[in-house]
């Protein structure tokens, strides 16, 4: 056997050449420095007002090369869809503070910023083909992009920073190119702001709506969610109506959103996100950063008081009063039975129409001039003390709509003047129809008045002002049944 | 150097002694000169041999047959000499001294592990561990098995066609394949080369006196300390595959004069990276044995080994990634402080320990009793991404073929597509401090992705007895008892938050279905315990145990006459299998997650025989065949662990049937070996995780699930031939040659079901439930090999060898699920109306890789200085720097007629092409040694 003592030394000589040469990194890694710097822009910066009367002045150059009038709006609209300013030679970068968040999904790459970080007046939206987002632009963050060698223009209704014509997201590979971060990190206050106030310029902000609820029927008659239901694809649209106003707009979430299977609250309160439009570009919507975005705090809803028999409604035997409007030859054929009057001051009124061979009575306020526009139409008396189980319905088409301003009342008392008769609301379905061409009949559900004796008079109030609330309706198959 | 054989043969013919018949001879190391006790040294086509004694002599003298014979002279870790030998009746013959040589083949057959190794830490899944069972056989036995241990193995080869759960790897007669997936875990008993080298396999179904066994043979590892060779041994050796340095250094006493005799070996591995990028390699190993001869009949030996490892992983990639990145290319690591950082990472700690007793009851009949230990951890580290998306460089949407997969992309299309290419090329790598900026940016300071283990937490307590008893002179009986008890704990464990504070517990794929958000019991990994934020090292996902106990029996009886030897066997088992969960899983309430399972149970048995038949010496044949039953894997048993208590439907144990028959030929220049076998296999089950987008019947929104894929009743079918020739032209010179042709294929269409917390509950099957695999080719390495080669060892000590290997007839592993209903189905359910099956047929054609030739080289010397023996040897593997492809896989995540028909048709290449294991190219390995 060999002497210890020489194995003990090679073997020390041994161990010292492993600790020489044979260590490999452990997985001990401290985390990085992730500090930023300033980064040192090769460009002047502007602000993004700047940028968004950079993009006007560009497009009411391209309407004058055009010979379009800038006040005809309609011309102009459909000039923007499309049109885009090439930046390939702006040397400047554009700054702003984030104000979306793809964190939780309702956002997806895309990054909105805006001009100051409270009560931003002008935004821009910026598409980056990079997910997530937040990891580096969280909200509040300042921005600086790079605008050479992207486009501006309208893209889903809202001025877009993109590549090419198409306005394409900028490529991940390009991104830390375009997009360079700022040191600064603010607290992003929300512009507090009513529905009624919304306007392009403040889209791609940051705004706070308060005193706001969902539809009673989406949360009181049945409990629905952000986005979770089988009819929302790609985005859930719920409508938000103003307490203090009744003027609505639309909640859009993501079926991508994390919170979208949650219900929505039922009471009111307040919600914090960036106005945006739909995805077509032709209505506002409110898009939330996270659930958070929305706070009810009020457990109290501001519908107002409706009829409220006890009971189902059931669908009677007996037709107590039908008006098809399929035998009269104008609608002056229904004066003297019916109440149809313009009580604003104006002459627009209900009028007789037909498509399809079918007659009904129609109401618009577009191109009328009137702001406002206060219609009302009532019917005859129906007698309801003959039957019993008495059930009330008719149907709607909404068209060209850009706001629900129909509303439906009922009395027993009738004065032979709408302004003097006391009503009550009843709690009919009116349809909200497209922005953009005629949506279908939809029946108004059949509604219990069971409870009232006496004559009854229906009466339709359209609130219209143009051309902010000129939705087009058409009315028809009043009916009123019983056993 | 004493004699050549030539001057050997010389002497016997001139010097022949007068005594009584027979031949002996002192057997010595050629280089030491030491002379070898416990030789075995026998007369070829007969039974009887004898040993030597202490002094290294031996006299043959009982069964002799005269006329030229072949003196076989055999001594584990060395090199099998065959000496021709002409014995006349009434002579005695006397050999004077035979050399021997130390067989650095074990070296070498280390190596080929080294590849078996790399191929068990590639692969997403963490299951894809190796299957080859190279790591199994033992050098020296023909050309054929020497071909498979040194050339073949490098790249996927499986003898035929089978994996390592099918055979049996033993250290000191206890079991060591894991009961989880019937695998040996090699990294277990890595980096203790020296004192492994003495190795008894017994191939196929042939006899094994400790076990049963498999139908791809039994390999018993000897670390019996009185068994090791007397002296130390140091080595260094520098590579370019795995480790690039390895220093090793052992030392043995021998069994010394007070009866004790010990082991010590002390090694460590190391390497920044191997062959692929930022493969880090970081491993100790330490093992020992001690054992005493307590008296003539009475032996206790101890062995104990350790080998923490530490390794980074690689993986398969796709066509594109190959051709922008290279073959080098692993996506797995990135630049952090500018160190390279692999997120997958497999540590393996678990110490074994065992405890042999030897005794000799009689001179006829030993009792071996042995115990062993084992307990420690396997971890796999990954990045859990939470709901961000997946940051690996090489998704598929940061690829040019993503953006390119429009029929006719637009100009941006292109320069996105340049874009990301450039950027590919030039980076392609992980960003840690993207994943760092996620947490230290998240609002409340919480991670949003962090890296977490995966771990397997064993103990494992295995006892056998094991007889040996020699009836009469013809007839040897063997038999074991056997028990192993095992406890699993599986869980997932935070390893690095990456900068944030804490992780939310909760399944982030769950959060957009659940009424309550985050907070709504559906994400929740633990109900008992809901919304909570771990910290590092703490437990969370999943959290379960498993505990697998098998008792089983085996008998055999050897019969060995002058013409014919034949054996017979069998073996019962009992195995049970239960989970028990701990953690009550949001998507699987109560008893469905949480508590014990169903205790699944399997009574299995095994008969097996054999012959061998001696025509003349020189003319051999053998005959084996057998049938057993062998329980499923843990694995295979629970079709998803992680989540929930189900236990696969329709599971069984698998029925194995295997025949094969060799003519075997010797003579003194020629040595060979032509084998036919068949394997059936039947009742086999599998289970795979995917994810997958377009699953048939649940409707257009919902195709998208993470789901695992159950394949039941499983038939394939293992066929083919293996040859191996060596001929000895001059006493330097050896020539070989190797060739395997096989075929493994499914014969049948197994069951297949899909299960998924997107439909819990449910078990989902496509049509008539079956998928088409028919007639498939099994997936596993090439299905033919060849090789020629040369050996030459000059009388100088120094030797070169060269082989060129040819494989073709590899195939891709397919997706189980496109050759299913859900390939023909819409989402509706309803077949697709623009279905052509023409088409069809061309899309789920199984696809053959590229034939390709490997060329190694492979040389060493050595000398002796004073009291030193220094060597050294090489190997140079792939010299022609081939590029070729090892194995791959079809991805499942698009699986139908229409997704997979545009997938496949786009121009600029399939967004979700198969992935594919590239061949190393060329790599070398040095060792350098000094025994003393």
């Amino acid at each position: 056997m060999m002497n210890t003592n020489k194995i003990t030394k090679i073997f020390t000589l041994l161990f010292a050449v492993v600790a020489l040469v044979a260590c490999v990194n452990d997985d001990d890694f401290t985390a990085p420095d992730l500090t930023v710097e300033e980064p040192q822009l090769e460009g002047d910066v502007i602000t993004i007002d700047a940028l968004v009367s950079l993009y006007l002045q560009e497009l009411n150059d391209e309407a004058d090369n055009l010979g379009i009038d800038t006040g005809d709006t309609q011309a102009i609209e459909e000039l923007r869809d499309g049109f885009t300013v090439d930046l390939t030679d702006n040397t400047n970068f554009v700054s702003g503070f984030v104000i979306s968040s793809d964190e939780d999904g309702n956002f997806f790459e895309e990054i909105i910023m805006q001009n100051n970080a409270a009560n931003g007046s002008a935004g821009v939206r910026v598409l980056v083909d990079v997910s997530p987002l937040f990891t580096s632009y969280e909200v509040g963050r300042k921005v600086y992009v790079k605008l050479a060698g992207l486009h501006i223009g309208d893209s889903n209704g809202v001025l877009t920073l993109g590549v090419s014509t198409g306005l394409e997201k900028i490529s991940p590979a390009l991104r830390e190119d375009f997009l360079r971060r700022s040191v600064e990190v603010a607290t992003i206050v929300p512009n507090e702001i009513a529905i009624g106030d919304f306007s392009e310029s403040l889209e791609n902000t940051f705004v706070k709506v308060n005193n706001v609820q969902f539809r009673k029927e989406d949360v009181v008659d049945a409990t629905i969610t952000f986005a979770g239901e089988a009819t929302d694809e790609f985005d859930g649209e719920r409508i938000l109506t103003s307490c203090d106003t009744n003027a609505s707009t639309i909640l859009s979430t993501s079926t991508f959103a994390t919170f979208k299977s949650l219900p929505l609250p039922a009471g009111r309160g307040s919600v914090s996100g960036v106005l945006t439009r739909n995805f077509f570009g032709d209505t506002f919507n409110l898009s939330v950063n996270s659930r958070a975005g929305v706070v009810f705090d009020s457990e109290d809803r501001c519908d107002p008081e409706v009829l409220e028999c006890d009971g189902d409604a059931v669908s009677g035997s007996d037709t107590v009063f039908i008006e098809t409007f399929e035998n009269i030859n104008d609608e002056d054929d229904l004066d003297g039975t019916w109440t149809n009057v313009n009580t604003s001051g104006g002459s627009t009124r209900f009028i007789l129409d037909d498509f399809g061979g079918n007659q009904y009575l129609r109401i618009s306020g577009f191109n009328t001039d009137e702001d406002p526009l206060n219609a009302w139409l009532v019917t005859p008396a129906i007698s309801l003390d003959s039957n019993t189980d008495e059930a009330l319905s008719f149907d709607i088409q909404a068209a060209f709509d850009n706001g629900k301003i129909l509303k439906v009342f009922i009395t027993t008392a009738y004065t032979g003047d709408p302004l003097t008769t006391t009503w009550t609301q009843i709690d009919a379905n009116i349809p909200t129809g497209p922005s953009g061409g005629f949506g279908d009949f939809v029946s108004s559900g059949l509604i219990n008045i069971s409870c009232l004796s006496g004559d009854l008079h229906l009466g339709f109030l359209y609130e219209g002002a143009d051309p902010s609330a000129t939705t087009r309706y058409h009315i028809d198959n009043v009916r009123v049944t019983g056993n | 150097m004493k004699y050549t054989m030539f001057k050997l043969l010389l002497l016997l013919a001139v010097f022949p002694v007068l005594a009584q018949s027979g031949v002996k001879g002192t057997v010595i190391d050629a280089i030491t000169t030491e002379t070898l006790p416990q030789v075995q040294v026998s007369i070829e086509g007969t039974n009887f041999g004898v040993e030597t004694n202490a002094l290294g002599e031996f006299m043959l003298t009982e069964n002799l047959k005269f006329g030229e014979q072949i003196l076989t002279v055999r001594k584990n870790g060395y090199l099998v000499r065959r000496l021709p030998v002409v014995l006349k009746e009434g002579q005695m013959l006397d050999l004077d001294k035979i050399t021997m040589e130390v067989d650095v083949s074990a070296e070498q057959q280390a190596i080929g592990l080294i590849s078996l190794s790399d191929n068990e830490v590639s692969g997403d899944d963490d299951d894809s561990s190796s299957y080859n069972v190279s790591g199994l056989l033992s050098a020296g036995r023909d050309a054929f098995l020497n071909a498979a241990a040194f050339d073949f193995s490098a790249t996927f080869f499986r003898p035929r066609g089978l994996d390592n759960a099918n055979g049996k790897l033993l250290i000191n007669g206890i079991e060591m394949n894991k009961q989880f997936n019937g695998r040996p875990q090699w990294g277990n008993w890595g980096g203790i080369n020296d004192v492994q080298r003495n190795r008894e396999f017994s191939m196929g179904l042939s006899p094994n006196e400790y076990s049963f066994g498999g139908v791809a043979g039994i390999t018993n590892i000897i670390m019996r300390a009185s068994q090791e060779r007397q002296g130390g041994r140091i080595s260094y050796a520098a590579a370019n595959r795995s480790y690039n340095g390895r220093v090793m250094a052992s030392y043995s006493s021998g069994l010394m004069a007070n009866g004790w005799a010990y082991t010590v070996l002390g090694s460590r591995r190391f390497g920044e990276e191997g062959y692929q990028g930022g493969t880090l390699y970081d491993a100790n190993s330490f093992s020992a044995s001690v054992e005493k001869k307590l008296s003539d009949d009475h032996s206790l030996n101890f062995t104990a080994f350790y080998t923490p490892n530490r390794r980074g992983r690689s993986t398969a990639i796709t066509q594109e990634v190959f051709e922008l990145k290279g073959r080098k290319y692993n996506p797995f690591w990135g630049n952090q402080d500018g160190e390279i950082r692999n997120s997958r990472i497999r540590e393996i700690q678990e110490p074994i320990i065992m405890l042999n007793h030897f005794w000799n009851i009689s001179e006829k009949t030993s009792l071996n009793s042995n115990i062993g230990y084992q307990f420690g951890t396997i971890k796999n580290s990954r990045i859990d991404n939470g709901r961000l998306r997946n940051p690996s460089p090489e998704y598929y949407q940061s690829l040019p073929s993503y953006f390119l997969q429009d029929e006719n992309p637009t100009a941006n299309d292109f320069a996105n597509a340049y874009q990301a290419q450039q950027l590919f090329i030039n980076d392609g790598q992980l960003d840690w401090n993207n994943l760092y900026q996620s947490n230290t940016n998240s609002v409340d300071g919480i991670s949003r992705i962090i890296l977490q283990n995966d771990v397997i937490e064993d103990s494992q307590l295995s006892a056998n007895v094991i007889l040996s008893s020699q009836l009469t002179e013809n007839i040897t009986f063997n038999g074991n008892v056997s028990y192993r008890g095992l406890s699993s704990e599986n869980y997932a464990e935070v390893r690095d938050l990456l900068g944030g504070q804490g992780f939310l517990d909760i399944d982030n794929f769950s959060v957009s279905e659940s009424q309550d958000g985050a907070q709504g019991s559906l994400p929740q990994s633990d109900l008992q315990n809901p919304n909570r934020v771990v910290k590092e090292g703490d437990r969370y996902k999943y959290n379960y145990e498993v505990d697998a106990t098998v008792v089983s029996g085996f008998a055999q009886a050897v019969f060995k006459y002058n013409k014919v030897d034949f054996h017979l066997a069998t073996n019962l088992s009992q195995t049970t299998y239960q989970r028990n969960g701990l953690y009550e899983n949001g998507n699987y309430p109560g008893s469905a997650s949480l508590g014990q399972s169903e205790k699944l149970d399997f009574s299995n048995y095994g008969v097996k025989g054999g012959m061998t038949y001696k025509v003349t010496g020189r003319h051999i044949i053998d005959l084996n065949g057998g049938y057993y039953t062998q329980a499923p894997g843990i694995r295979s048993s629970f079709s998803n662990a992680r989540q929930n208590n189900d236990v696969v439907s329709g599971l069984e144990s698998e029925q194995i049937q295997s025949v094969d028959a060799s003519y075997i030929f010797r003579s003194p220049l020629v040595k060979a070996r032509l084998t036919g076998y068949y394997t059936g296999f039947s009742k086999g089950t599998d289970i795979g995780f995917y994810f997958v987008e377009d699953l048939a019947t649940l409707g257009s929104e919902d195709g998208n699930a993470f789901v695992q894929e159950v394949m039941t009743n499983i038939e394939r079918r293992n066929l083919g031939m293996e040859l191996g020739l060596e001929a000895q032209v001059t006493p330097t010179l050896k020539l070989k040659a190797a060739a395997s042709i096989g075929q493994n294929v499914y014969t049948n269409n197994p069951d297949l079901y899909l299960t998924s917390d997107d439909f819990a509950g449910e078990e989902l099957r496509f049509g008539d439930g079956t998928t088409n695999l028919k007639n498939v080719h099994v997936a596993g390495g090439p299905e033919r090999a060849f090789q020629v080669g040369f050996e030459y060892r000059d009388p100088n000590f120094w030797w070169v060898g060269a082989t060129t290997n040819y494989f073709s007839n590899a195939y891709s592993d397919i997706s189980n699920l496109a050759r299913s209903g859900n390939f023909v189905l819409d989402s509706d359910g309803l077949p697709f109306n623009d279905y052509d099956p023409e088409i069809a047929a061309g899309l789920i054609k199984q696809e053959e890789f590229d034939d390709y030739m490997l060329v190694n080289i492979v040389g060493g010397k050595s000398w002796k200085i004073d009291d030193y023996f220094i060597g050294f040897f090489a190997t140079i593997n792939n010299v022609l720097d081939q590029e070729y492809k090892t194995g791959g896989f079809e991805q499942s995540r698009t699986a139908n007629y229409r997704n997979l028909k545009e997938d496949k048709s786009r121009e600029n290449g399939p967004v979700f092409g198969p992935r594919y294991f590239f061949g190393n190219g060329t790599t070398y390995y040095v060792n350098a040694y000094i025994r003393f």
